[in-house]
Order: structure tokens, then C-alpha cells, then sequence
């Protein structure tokens, strides 16, 4: 299998091959540009303007959730908005779903070379789109294209993207678990122009609605669609006729040079090398037991940063993502890791952004690979890996050290699909969103949120249970945080939750399972951290929720109730939950930084006091010491984790120790030095020296491989979903036994080389 | 006897008392504020306006017959985390409402950084700490019908372990209690009962609305501020009552209009924030008067500039709130906030070089450059003083004294790294505070479907009447009133006492179309009831009851709701198709045409019933417009004055503001000082002193 790159004669034009924009457009003649721009812009202009512009996109993000229709959409605010120039680089990108700015630019620039001839692009148009191998990320995110046009020139685009409820496919609301191929799945639109001279085309518009079980709804959201570009379009009409063409499209190429140069200054920052990840997916098809390898490298060259996936898994099943979504996931670690100070303003990085994936692989699949399920699935595994190559890049950089999040909540969907007729006589299908509710992974500097959303949505909110329960005839059990969940470090990862439910006011609920993440955590720490809960399903079929109801003894956790525990599969299709089987789904939490022995103790007692962690896992994981009045020996602690690092390098051979220099910090527990026989990896507490700087310093550190449940108190056995056998290993330095790193690993994988010095 | 109708305000420093007689005259008493026991500064004030008018407080106090008070004592505890200690009992299973806080940050229309930048954020400090909230078995359902019976001991051993706790108060939310609320009032019994000294807040009286994270925010907010808030406002009410003042007190709410103090006792949270909110409500009323139907207020300060809506007379209501990234239930005036004022620190983007004004501050301390007070970021401010739009020898009245030579030295550095000259800078500086705030008042106003062009803006505050003028030309507004005279000063007691007694009662219950217009009926009835109880008790007679009910309306599976005014107290036959109308034209005025889909089906969500009784109305005294001229001495000096219009340093006439006269008018450039602000009149604009001594620039 070969990378883009290598395949020069490979068309790729969002047919049997992702689109991937050629670095020089093709656009036809009839279409004239705007190509005219102010290089000297005031300061004071340029703030004023670039202030309204970001006003006219936050504005267009609002009209759309005031108008749209579709919970999955509102709660989790699946959408966003933006402004790009009119040869589609960013100006912005709202604050929405973030990985949306990956497969928005990219629809933008296929519009302008295929459609551009024929039929034409004028003013008062749109175009409607979601052909995943266009851009989209998947069927079920509708874009919806505008051209800005002044004086018969294309002077920019606004454009938004917003989840439908459902378009189509095999699986009510389109996520599609058991597909095999795309033609199970949604109705697929490669850019077609819907609205023409202002107008809707209404035959277009009912081709859009007829595959829909729900058309009103996406009717609805369609009009929010047409209403957010309306008013976006007026409003950058008003600031060409308040300031003038030539200045406003001055401003915009300013802002993405700006972002440009806010980019290169960070990466003068840091030094060049490269940086590996890899993670899991579980389960491609109902009944499958395998997981399937995904892989993240990084490369710095400079300015220039080159993102691959080598070695990911060929594309299977239901479980892929299109060259787009790949792209997407990893554009959402780069626009909150480096150009969150820019507003996201990501166009100017992008100018030094290679993504050189591998077509036929699991997150870059060719036609016509199922790709329904991709942002909760493939997108999602590919974005975590992301957030640690980045922060692993960017670590060397005090200031830049502080924007470094670890991996965060929901880092899989556990999804739980559920059709039927609800309450109020009519068929219903719908994704429990609870997941939305996440959590925030450790900082370096700082614990990471309880439930403080995923990070890939900077603002969402999680529907009331009363607006679920209103909706959909289910009774909620408990919704609550749960101990534990977050994973352990010297900074905590946040606290994820559980759901739990029963059907109510209906005769039965036919549920799918669609997840990944509960045999293998995929909320990974960083530098030490310990990996958060999985993902899990507890079923109690024939539960004695009832005999609770009746004599108001209500369970808090599914512990309370008896009755028959069934082991949902990760892609379980068609089951029925009755009235009296429990139902309870957790999501994953943040991944922790930083080597639990190095947590303080105080924060420890808090975390007691708050019902964060248990006494178990503060004993086991964090080594403090608890007395029988619950609170911390201080004194015995710091002993406790003393002799548990004397006893890890008990008989353990030395290296002598070296005089060198320190060059740089790698991570929380290692540094590079330097001394007259060059680079070396050093004990960032200790300075023991762990080899040359471009060899894997963990092959000369201790190396102990646990039992992944050993990493989360919450993790429980893997074989109950996957047959590979699964590994905490675990790296501890040879001169004082501290925790250098973690990895987890299907056993059978070699040890990762995760950071390279170039 | 002359009668008086009096508003009371307490600020951070002063307390102010304002007395209108029935001819509108007025009488104005300051008194220190007492924050140890407000009500102390509240009847010093009241005793020195007595003495202005030769009267003893008792003598005043009986001839006193609305006497109109806003409190900060709840903003104050939750500003200074001095509320009570707090426990809450809820359904079990369902105890961490409010610490998932719907799995956000509380972010959602506040400072973007903080959004975008995620490790800068954390969630809020628990209201509640996870080991204070109980849950108990118990249970209703979707359709109101209780499912799983209160377990009553499990609530008797919640109590006590709360009282044991230490809590001096308790908070009470039940899911679905807003359709079936016996649950919670047996909770509320219990504690009755066995913890009577606890003061007691349950979600059905306070806020029986549709979601369980805002309602049970509501209810452990009002039981965090409960104590401290229902202590003054009895000690205040009982030493008035000692004194001879026999009307029930009228205390202000958010709601903006006033209730009595049982009710203020029950609902303290309708207090929080009612001090900006009697600016609004002082504004539409005398806006009115002076026949300004729709009005946008801005209060530009240090640290925050506070914007609120006046539409056709009416402010503009939100139906949700935010404190302290806590949403919570509440119909509230509403009044936006946006943190830039005059302490918006000016910087550099260093990887960029672009120049950045806001959103982080200089606070009040140590502040702008110019105050000496050790701050060396310049601000707006000291970009105001370097143009020569304020006096540093006369800030203030001369109370303060500005280092211009430190503002000028600390604006020069960035200038040399823009290559602008300093009062390039300068005026670059304020143009882009200006043009913020332009962009938030379009914001405020175009997202309610309002044309920014159709309304006048009231400029308050110290910073406002320096750089509304240019925010207003940007905006197409075509006036700029800066209140004057005495009321301006006393603008928020004015407010609070010509607000109406006003109780907004709301009950949320989603009903799909086709509507049963005896389901709607029923709910508009019992609101109907309930706010003839509260007028009844507010001792106000039948015949000045005044009604009018709204439906919240949405698309049927849509999230945002649209407030729908109804005509009359029910629905008839004919009025179900005429409610579909309402909402289409409604809906399309604010989110334009053709975005309502017409034959959609339709849901209610919320009733509401605003019951009002309209108070007794201050009046307002107008002055006989004087010639155009300026008398000669109104001119202080001239200073030099950079003028971006002009692009060049212009020696400008300073005038005193207090010498200007009604109908007198003057053309720009020129500054116009009091001893709160200074008025900056730019070239090409004008001012004039209208007759009730307001001034008014046309922008």
C-alpha cells in the first residue's frame, strides 16, 4: 500500500479516490474571481474588520441553532460555520465541531473545479453536499455551500455544516453499524446546486428530503442551513460597501497570514523530530472480535509538519473514515493546540500541513467503503492520537506546554441506537447523546473537567433527562458521574459518566450497539498519566427495577438491581430491552498526565472528599497511604512510594551516569541532554542517562507489562469483546525506579518509538 | 399632606433616596452605604431626605405611598461566595445535576478565548459540594404521573444529615415536579417539621419549568442567597414599619417591576442582578416620557459595559440566566455584558503584530497606566486621555489626577512597534473600542430581529459619553442621550420607583398541535389565579389588576423557543389557527421570511401569565427650551484634541456641563465635562441639551 504521495498517476477526484486539492485550482474561465486585495491595511482597520468578521460567523453559528430542528445536531451543536476566501482558504472557523474545518475547504475547492463550467457558479446560488469522498465527513453532514459575490466577481464563500437526523440508509438516523458499503448507507450528494438566483430549486429539494425518515425535520434544518448563509452573505455584502472590496478581501488574506505567522513562530520554537501513536479500533461488523490497528506519525521538518497513518488497518466493515475525515480529526488537535489564539483561524497553518495518508486504509478508504459511522468512530480514533503527537511536539516549549490537553472523554462513542413508537404513538429513532457530556483529559499544569463536554466541541450541552424523556419513551435510572473514571496522574483526566435507563410508556425498545474503547481504553494518559475508564454497557435483562419502584427503594447503580447481566456486544443489532431490563451506558473520561506518585497528597484527599477516586485507587495507583479516619499519612505515603520505586529497580544492572547539558525537556519525566558524545535521553527527576537521543530510550528502561485493568479500576476483562490480549506496559527508569511512561498495547505489538529527535 | 413616591438604591458607596412629590418635584439624599447592615444607610438616607424637606423620618415615612427598593445584598453573597451553606435534596440518581452541569463548561455567549482555549477554563466551584445533595426514591414521569411513591424516611434521614451538616438552608428539585408537584411539597413539609429553622426552597414555587439543570441552578441559588437576602429585607421592613411607613415596601426584580416582601422572602433570586435592571426599567419609563418608544441602554464602566433592550417601550426579557457560568430559570430583564470598558488593557499579538484591544482588563486595580496605581498595560482610558478627551487635572471633579505623561510613555512603546505615531495609536485604540461595542449592540439587537437604526441609546456611566458618539454613527442610531440633571444621578431609584408591582408566573407543558384549547386554558387559568392571589395579597384593589399571558412556541422537535403574545386570558375556537399565525409572523420577524415551515406541527412549552398593577407614576418636570446660544461662560478653555476624522491635533473648546441650558446647541468638535464624565462631541457632530436637561448628541 502506498501514501498519496507516492501515487502519482492516481486520480484524485472524489470518485473511486478521496478528492485531495491540487495545490493550483482548476476553475473555469467563466467564473470570474475576486483577486484584488489592499496590502497596506492600518492596524485599526484591520481589528475593526477582522472583529465584525468574527461577529458575522459567530452570528451565522447562532442562526442556525435558533432555527434547526434535530437534537443530535443542537445538543452536541453539530455544525459549524465559516468564512473562506474565494480560492477557499479559512478566514474562520466557528467554535462548533471542530472537525468539521477538515471537510469544509475541501468541498469548497471540488465545487470550484467541477462545478464551476457547468452549471455554473453565480450569485444567489448554493450547493448542497455530502459525498464523503468529496469532503464530507460523513453522509449525515450536510454542507451547504454559499458564494459572496461582488461586482460579478467571487469575492469569498460562507458555508456551513450541520448533522441531519436522518437521511436515509438501512439504520434509522443513518449511523449504519452493519453496513458493509456506502450503498447501505444515506443519500449521497456530491455538491449540487440547490438554490439558484435565490431561489430553492424544489425539485432538488424534494430529491434531498425523499430518502429521509424524518423529512420535516431536515426540511427544518434546511432552512436554518439557508438562513445562516443568508444572513452571513448580507452582512459581508455590507462590510464590502462600508469599507470597500479591496480592503475587506485585504483584511481577509491578512487574517490568514497572521494565523501564518502566529504558526511559524511557534514551530521556530521547537525542535524538528518525529512522533508515533497508536490506538485500537474494536469490532468493524457485527460479530467481529478483532481490532484493527490505527496509526498516527508526525513529522516536523522545520515549518513544515507531515501527517501520516502508516501501518492502519486496511478499511473493513463499518467502521471507516474518507481521506477528509482523516484530515478533519487531525485539523481539530491543530486548531486547539496551535491555533487557538488565532480563533481557529487555521488557513495559515494549513500552508505548511502535509496530510499524506495511505487510500485503502481504515481512516482513508476509497469507494465504496461504508463511512456512516466515521465521526464516532474512525474520525474519532484518528483526533486522540493527534492530541498526543502535537502535544508531544510541543512539550519542549514552556509557553507552549500549557495548551497541551491529554486525550479527553467519549474518545469512542459508545453508541446506543434505539428505534421503536414512543409515548406518543409515533416511530421514533434516535442517538442517546448523553456521551456529548465527556469529560476534559489532564493538563500540564492542572486536572483536567468532570463532564466538561468533548473536547473536539468546545461549547455543547447534553439534553436535560427531561428533554430526553419528553421525546422518547425511556425513564432515566441515574445519570451521574462516576468515581474513578477519570484516569490517574500527577493532574487527574476529568471524570466521564453513566446513563441508565429502562423503556417506559412503551411495550419495548429495539436497541443497536455500536461502540469501541470497552475492551481497550482509548482515553490513553500522557507522560506518566494513567488511561481513564473505557467505554461500557451493562445490560440487566429481567431486572428487579420493579420491585425498586414499587416499594421506593430506587437503585444509584446498576450493583443494586438482580437479574440476568447480558454482555452486549460492541455492534449487538435488533435486541429488545423490555420495560423491566436496566440499561446503563458509560463513557470514557480524560486521560491523565504525569506519574500518579508525583500527585499531591492534598489533592488526593480532595479527590477522597469529591467522590473522584476511591481509597482503593488512591492506595494502588496514586501510593498514598489511608487511615482507618479516612484521611492521608502523609508521612507513610511518601515511604509507601519510595519503596515501591526501590523495589522496581531492586537488581536492576546501572549505567553510569553522564555530565552533560540539558538541550531541551521532552516530557514531564524526560529531557534531552547533551555532552561531548552527543544527544542523550536523561531521568528528568533522577538524570540517569537512558541512551542515545534517536534510539528508543524505553529499550533500556525496566519494562513491566500488566493487566490493562491494573491502568483504571473501571477497566474490566477484554476478552469479553476482543481476542487479542491486551497489555499496560509500563517504563520505569533504571536509576530511580520512577514512571517514565505507559503504553497499551495489543500484546503481540512492538513497543512503540513515540518521539524521535531529527 | 403632600404625598411622596420614593426610590431607594443601594450602590457600592452610596445609598441613594429619591423623593417625587405629585407636582414631579424632586428631592435627592445620599447617605453612605453600610454594608455590614444596609438597612442602616437605607434610613440615613431616608432621614437626610426628610431633613432637606423639614420633616422627621416618621413624618416622611407616613406620607410616603410607594416606596420602591432595590437590593444587591444576594448579588453581594454570591459576588463574595458569602451565601449559606447550602444542602439539596433531589431525585435519586440524579444528584449530580448540577456538577455535570449538561457535560459543559457554562461558556455558551461568553468570552470566546475562554471557549477556545480550553486549558484557560474550569466549571465554577460547586453551589452545592457533591456531599451536601441527597437524593431520594422517588419518581414522575413525562405525562405527570407519579411512578415510584416519595420514600419519606429516606428524606427524613436526608435532613437530618444535612442539619447535621451544618446547612442552614435547603434547596429541593424533584424531576418532573413542574407537572406534579406533591413530592417536592412533601419534602418541603417534612422539613417544615423537622428542621423548621432551615429556610426552604422548592423548584415548583420558584421556577416550575421544563429541565432539571437550570430549574435545580434556580433553586440552589435562591437557597444559597436565601438567608442573608430575607434577613435584610425583614429588618428593613420592620424598621420601616416602627418608623410610620404603612404600604407594603415594594422591593425590585430581575423581572423588572417589584414585589412585597413575602414574596421577595420566598423568591429572593428575583433580586439578583435587579440593580442594572432598574437602570432598564427606569430608562423605558423615562424614555417614554420623553417619547423614546424604543431604546438600547448602555452602562460603560472600568470593567464592563452593560447593554439592555428597550422595545416599544418594553425591555427585552431572556427567560434563562447565567452567574457564574450557572444557568438558571428566571424571567429576567435582559441585560448583556460584554467585559471592555475603560480599563481594556491595549496590546500587541506578538507572533502577529496585530494590535488588540480587550477582552482582558486592568480592573480597577491597579488599573489604567494614568492612575498611578502601578499599572503599566495601557488601556482605553489612557488612549482617551492621551487624544485630550479627558482633563487629567479635572478627572472625575478634580478628585483624581491623571499621569498623562505615564499614559503618553506607555503608548509610545507599542506605537514604535506599529510604526504609528502615539495619537495614531491613540484614536486607533478607541475606533476599535467603539466599533466593539457597535458590534455587540448589533448583536443584541439583530439576533431579536430589532433594527439598530429605529432606536436612541442612553449612554451611562463614567466611560460611555467619551466613545458612544462614534459606536452610534456606526450603528445608524440616530440620537445618544446622556441623562442629565438630577435624575441622571439617581437613575436606578428612579427606576425602582416607577416600576409596576409585576409578578410573571410560568408553567411549562409541552402540548403538541392540534392544541385541546382546554388543556391551554386550564394552565392560563391557573395562572390567571395565581397572580389575583399575589395582586390580593400585595393589597392592590381588583379593579387595577392587569393580565397578559404569552404561549413559548416552537417548531414540533425544535430546540429554541419563540414567545407568542395572546390577546386575551384564553383560547378560542377560532383563536388555534390565529396562535399558528402568531407564531409564523413572529417567528419570520425575527428570523426572517420564510424560515417558518407552515404546515409543520407546532408545540407549547411554556405558559405565562404576567400579572401587574400599575403603580403610581413619577412625573417628570420639563424646562422652557432656552435660545441656541451658549452663554459665553459655559466655555472653560480649549485643550488640544486629536481627532481621527481630521487626522491631525485641533485646539478644541471645552465647556462646562453644567452651564449648559435647554435648547442650547453646540457643534463639534468640542468636549463637554461634568464631574462624572466628559462628552465627546467629534467633528461633523452636534449637541444640544433637550428640556429635561438631558444631553443629546446626533451622531
Amino acid at each position: 500500500m502506498s501514501r498519496i504521495s507516492e501515487m502519482p498517476d492516481t486520480n484524485f477526484n472524489g470518485i473511486e479516490q478521496p478528492y485531495v486539492p491540487p495545490k493550483q485550482l482548476n476553475i473555469s474561465e467563466k467564473l470570474k474571481l475576486h483577486r484584488k486585495w489592499s496590502e497596506t491595511i492600518d492596524p485599526v482597520t484591520y481589528e475593526v474588520i477582522r472583529h465584525n468578521l468574527w461577529q458575522i460567523n459567530e452570528e451565522h453559528g447562532a442562526t442556525i441553532q435558533r432555527l434547526s430542528g434535530s437534537p443530535v445536531a443542537m445538543y452536541a451543536l453539530d455544525l459549524n460555520p465559516s468564512i473562506l476566501t474565494e480560492d477557499a482558504e479559512f478566514v474562520y472557523f466557528g467554535p462548533y465541531m471542530q472537525y468539521m474545518s477538515g471537510v469544509t475547504d475541501t468541498q469548497v475547492k471540488w465545487t470550484l473545479e467541477y462545478r464551476s463550467e457547468n452549471p455554473g457558479i453565480s450569485e444567489g446560488d448554493m450547493f448542497i453536499a455530502n459525498d464523503p469522498w468529496v469532503g464530507a465527513a460523513h453522509q449525515q453532514d450536510v454542507m451547504l455551500l454559499c458564494p459572496v459575490f461582488w461586482e460579478n466577481e467571487l469575492f469569498c464563500w460562507v458555508t456551513n455544516c450541520l448533522h441531519q437526523y436522518d437521511i436515509g440508509g438501512i439504520t434509522p438516523g443513518s449511523f449504519c453499524p452493519s453496513a458493509e458499503s456506502v450503498y447501505e448507507e444515506g443519500l449521497m450528494l456530491p455538491p449540487l446546486k440547490i438554490i439558484e438566483n435565490y431561489e430553492i430549486r424544489k425539485d432538488i429539494e424534494a430529491v434531498y428530503l425523499r430518502s429521509s425518515r424524518k423529512p420535516q425535520l431536515v426540511a427544518l434544518d434546511f432552512r436554518a442551513q439557508v438562513a445562516g448563509n443568508t444572513t452571513a452573505r448580507e452582512r459581508i455584502v455590507e462590510l464590502i460597501k462600508r469599507y470597500g472590496a479591496e480592503t475587506l478581501k485585504g483584511v481577509m488574506k491578512k487574517i490568514i497570514d497572521n494565523s501564518e505567522l502566529s504558526y511559524l513562530e511557534k514551530m521556530s520554537r521547537l525542535p524538528d523530530g518525529e512522533w508515533s501513536d497508536r490506538t485500537y479500533i474494536e469490532a468493524c461488523r457485527p460479530g467481529d472480535r478483532r481490532t484493527h490497528k490505527v496509526m498516527l506519525g508526525l513529522r516536523k521538518e522545520g515549518s513544515k509538519l507531515i501527517f501520516t497513518n502508516d501501518g492502519s488497518a486496511p478499511q473493513e466493515g463499518a467502521m471507516n473514515a474518507t481521506y477528509s475525515g482523516w484530515r478533519g480529526s487531525i485539523m481539530v488537535a491543530i486548531n486547539e493546540l496551535l491555533s487557538w489564539d488565532q480563533y481557529f483561524a487555521c488557513g495559515g497553518a494549513l500552508r505548511h500541513i502535509e496530510f499524506d495518508p495511505t487510500p485503502g486504509t481504515l481512516n482513508c478508504a476509497e469507494f465504496p467503503a461504508s463511512v456512516s459511522t466515521a465521526p464516532i468512530q474512525a474520525m474519532e480514533i484518528s483526533l486522540y492520537p493527534a492530541y498526543n503527537v502535537i502535544s508531544k511536539m510541543i512539550y519542549p516549549d514552556k509557553e507552549l506546554r500549557k495548551d497541551i490537553m491529554c486525550i479527553g472523554g467519549t474518545s469512542q462513542w459508545p453508541a446506543t441506537l434505539f428505534r421503536g413508537t414512543d409515548q406518543w404513538g409515533e416511530k421514533y429513532g434516535y442517538l442517546l447523546v448523553d456521551p456529548i457530556g465527556g469529560a476534559i483529559g489532564a493538563f500540564t499544569m492542572a486536572d483536567g473537567i468532570n463532564t466538561g463536554g468533548q473536547a473536539r466541541t468546545p461549547i455543547c450541552q447534553l439534553p436535560n433527562i427531561e428533554h430526553t424523556e419528553q421525546n422518547f419513551p425511556i425513564l432515566f435510572l441515574y445519570r451521574k458521574e462516576l468515581t474513578d473514571s477519570g484516569g490517574a496522574g500527577k493532574y487527574r483526566g476529568g471524570l466521564s459518566a453513566e446513563s441508565c435507563f429502562i423503556p417506559h410508556n412503551t411495550e419495548k425498545v429495539t436497541q443497536d450497539t455500536l461502540s469501541s474503547g470497552n475492551a481497550i481504553p482509548t482515553s490513553p494518559g500522557l507522560m506518566g498519566g494513567y488511561p481513564s475508564t473505557t467505554n461500557g454497557y451493562t445490560f440487566i435483562r429481567d431486572s428487579n427495577i420493579f420491585d425498586h419502584m414499587q416499594k421506593s427503594t430506587m437503585p444509584e447503580d446498576t450493583s443494586d438491581l438482580s437479574g440476568h447481566h447480558e454482555i452486549l456486544q460492541l455492534r449487538q443489532e435488533n435486541f429488545t430491552q423490555n420495560p423491566s431490563d436496566v440499561y446503563a451506558v458509560r463513557w470514557s473520561g480524560g486521560g491523565g498526565f504525569g506519574d500518579p506518585f508525583d500527585r499531591d497528597l492534598e489533592d488526593i484527599a480532595t479527590d477522597l472528599d469529591t467522590f473522584a477516586i476511591t481509597p482503593e485507587a488512591a492506595k494502588n495507583i496514586y501510593g498514598a497511604i489511608i487511615l482507618s479516619d479516612g484521611t492521608i499519612d502523609a508521612e507513610a505515603s511518601i515511604l509507601e512510594r519510595k519503596k515501591v520505586k526501590q523495589n522496581r529497580i531492586a537488581n536492576v544492572p546501572q549505567i553510569a551516569k553522564r555530565k552533560g547539558t540539558r538541550v531541551y525537556e521532552s516530557s514531564d519525566t524526560l529531557n534531552i541532554y547533551s555532552d561531548a558524545n552527543g544527544e542523550y535521553w536523561c531521568c528528568a527527576k533522577c538524570q540517569q542517562p537512558l541512551g542515545d537521543s534517536r534510539t528508543n530510550y524505553k529499550t533500556l528502561c525496566i519494562q513491566e507489562n500488566r493487566e490493562i485493568s491494573t491502568s483504571n479500576p473501571l477497566i474490566g476483562d477484554p476478552s469479553r469483546f476482543v481476542d487479542d490480549a491486551v497489555e499496560f506496559r509500563q517504563f520505569y527508569c533504571i536509576g530511580c525506579g520512577s514512571l517514565l511512561d505507559n503504553e497499551i498495547a495489543i500484546a503481540s505489538d512492538p513497543v512503540i518509538h513515540d518521539v524521535r529527535r531529527a | 399632606m403632600k404625598t411622596f413616591i420614593c426610590g431607594l438604591d443601594i450602590g457600592g458607596t452610596f445609598t441613594d433616596c429619591v423623593l417625587i412629590d405629585e407636582l414631579g418635584k424632586l428631592t435627592i439624599a445620599k447617605s453612605p452605604s453600610t454594608p455590614s447592615d444596609f438597612s442602616e444607610g437605607v434610613l440615613n438616607a431616608i432621614e437626610s431626605a426628610a431633613t432637606k424637606l423639614s420633616l422627621s423620618s416618621p413624618e416622611l415615612l407616613k406620607s410616603i405611598e410607594v416606596l420602591a427598593h432595590g437590593t444587591t445584598v444576594g448579588t453581594n453573597a454570591i459576588i463574595q461566595r458569602k451565601g449559606a451553606k447550602v444542602g439539596l435534596i433531589t431525585t435519586k440518581g440524579h444528584n449530580d445535576v448540577i456538577h455535570i452541569m449538561r457535560g459543559s463548561r457554562g461558556l455558551a455567549g461568553q468570552d470566546i478565548k475562554l471557549i477556545v482555549h480550553i486549558p484557560e477554563s474550569s466549571k465554577p466551584d460547586p453551589l452545592v459540594p457533591k456531599k451536601l445533595i441527597k437524593g431520594v426514591s422517588e419518581r414522575v414521569d413525562c405525562f405527570g404521573n407519579i411512578v415510584v411513591d416519595l420514600n419519606e424516611n429516606e428524606v427524613r434521614n436526608a435532613i437530618l444529615e444535612l442539619k447535621q451538616a451544618g446547612c442552614e438552608s435547603l434547596a429541593v428539585c424533584c424531576l418532573w415536579s413542574f407537572l406534579e408537584p406533591k413530592h417536592e411539597l412533601q419534602i418541603k413539609n417534612i422539613a417544615a417539621e423537622i428542621a423548621p429553622e432551615m429556610y426552604v426552597t422548592c423548584s415548583t414555587d420558584l421556577a416550575p419549568k421544563w429541565g432539571e439543570y437550570e430549574r435545580t441552578t434556580a433553586v440552589a441559588l435562591n437557597a444559597y442567597i436565601g438567608p442573608t437576602t430575607v434577613g435584610y429585607i425583614t429588618r428593613l421592613d420592620e424598621s420601616l414599619k416602627l418608623m410610620g411607613y404603612k404600604p407594603p415596601l415594594q422591593i425590585t426584580h430581575c423581572a423588572g417591576g417589584t414585589i412585597t416582601v413575602p414574596k421577595a422572602q420566598e423568591a429572593p433570586l428575583l433580586t439578583l442582578d435587579s440593580g442594572p435592571v432598574a437602570g432598564v426599567t427606569g430608562s423605558s419609563y423615562l424614555g417614554s416620557l420623553m417619547g423614546y418608544h424604543n431604546v438600547i441602554t448602555t452602562d460603560l464602566g472600568g470593567t464592563s459595559f452593560d447593554v439592555g433592550v428597550i422595545h416599544d417601550t418594553k425591555p427585552v426579557v431572556s427567560y434563562k440566566s447565567t452567574v457564574h457560568q450557572y444557568e438558571y430559570f428566571l424571567p429576567k430583564v435582559d441585560v448583556q455584558t460584554l467585559g471592555t470598558g475603560g480599563g481594556s488593557k491595549v496590546w500587541i499579538d506578538p507572533a502577529t503584530k496585530a494590535l488588540r484591544v480587550g477582552p482582558e482588563s486592568a480592573g480597577a486595580d491597579p488599573g489604567p497606566v494614568c492612575y498611578g496605581n502601578g499599572g503599566t498595560t495601557p488601556t482605553t482610558t489612557d488612549a482617551d486621555l492621551v487624544l485630550g478627551y479627558l482633563d487629567p487635572e479635572n478627572f472625575a471633579g478634580g478628585k483624581i489626577k491623571l499621569d498623562i505623561a505615564a499614559a503618553q510613555s506607555s503608548m509610545q512603546t507599542l506605537a514604535d512597534q506599529l510604526n504609528m505615531s502615539l495619537y495614531e495609536l491613540a484614536s486607533g485604540v478607541a475606533t476599535i473600542a467603539e466599533f466593539q461595542m457597535a458590534d455587540l449592540i448589533r448583536k443584541v439587537t439583530v439576533q431579536k430581529g430589532l433594527d439598530p437604526r429605529e432606536f436612541v441609546v442612553f449612554a451611562f456611566g463614567g466611560a460611555g459619553p467619551v466613545h458612544m458618539g462614534v459606536a452610534a454613527r456606526e450603528l445608524g442610531v440616530s440620537k445618544v442621550i446622556v441623562p442629565q440633571g438630577d435624575t441622571a444621578a439617581v437613575w436606578c431609584a428612579f427606576g425602582a420607583a416607577s416600576a409596576d408591582i409585576l409578578h410573571v408566573s410560568e408553567q411549562a407543558k409541552i402540548m403538541s398541535s392540534p392544541f385541546e384549547k382546554e388543556s391551554v386554558n386550564k394552565i392560563l387559568l391557573a395562572l390567571k389565579e395565581r397572580g389575583i392571589r399575589q395582586l390580593n395579597s400585595d393589597g392592590v384593589h381588583a379593579d387595577k389588576h392587569q393580565f397578559q399571558y404569552s404561549l413559548d412556541m416552537r417548531h414540533r422537535g425544535q430546540i429554541n423557543e419563540v414567545e407568542v403574545f395572546l390577546d386575551k386570558d384564553s383560547l378560542e375556537e377560532n383563536s388555534l389557527a390565529l396562535l399558528r399565525e402568531k407564531f409564523v409572523s413572529r417567528y419570520e420577524q425575527l428570523y426572517g421570511h420564510g424560515a417558518a415551515l407552515y404546515d409543520a406541527r407546532l408545540e407549547i412549552v411554556t405558559a405565562r401569565c404576567r400579572a401587574s398593577a400599575i403603580s403610581l407614576k413619577p412625573k417628570l418636570n420639563t424646562s422652557q427650551l432656552d435660545q441656541r446660544e451658549v452663554s459665553p461662560d459655559m466655555q472653560t478653555g480649549v485643550r488640544k484634541i486629536y481627532w481621527a476624522e481630521d487626522k491631525e491635533i485641533r485646539s478644541t473648546s471645552i465647556f462646562d456641563g453644567y452651564k449648559m441650558r435647554p435648547g442650547n446647541y453646540l457643534e463639534g468638535p468640542c468636549v463637554i465635562e461634568t464631574e462624572t464624565t466628559s462628552i465627546v462631541v467629534h467633528p461633523g457632530q452636534s449637541i444640544e441639551m433637550d428640556s429635561f436637561k438631558n444631553f443629546v448628541i446626533n451622531p
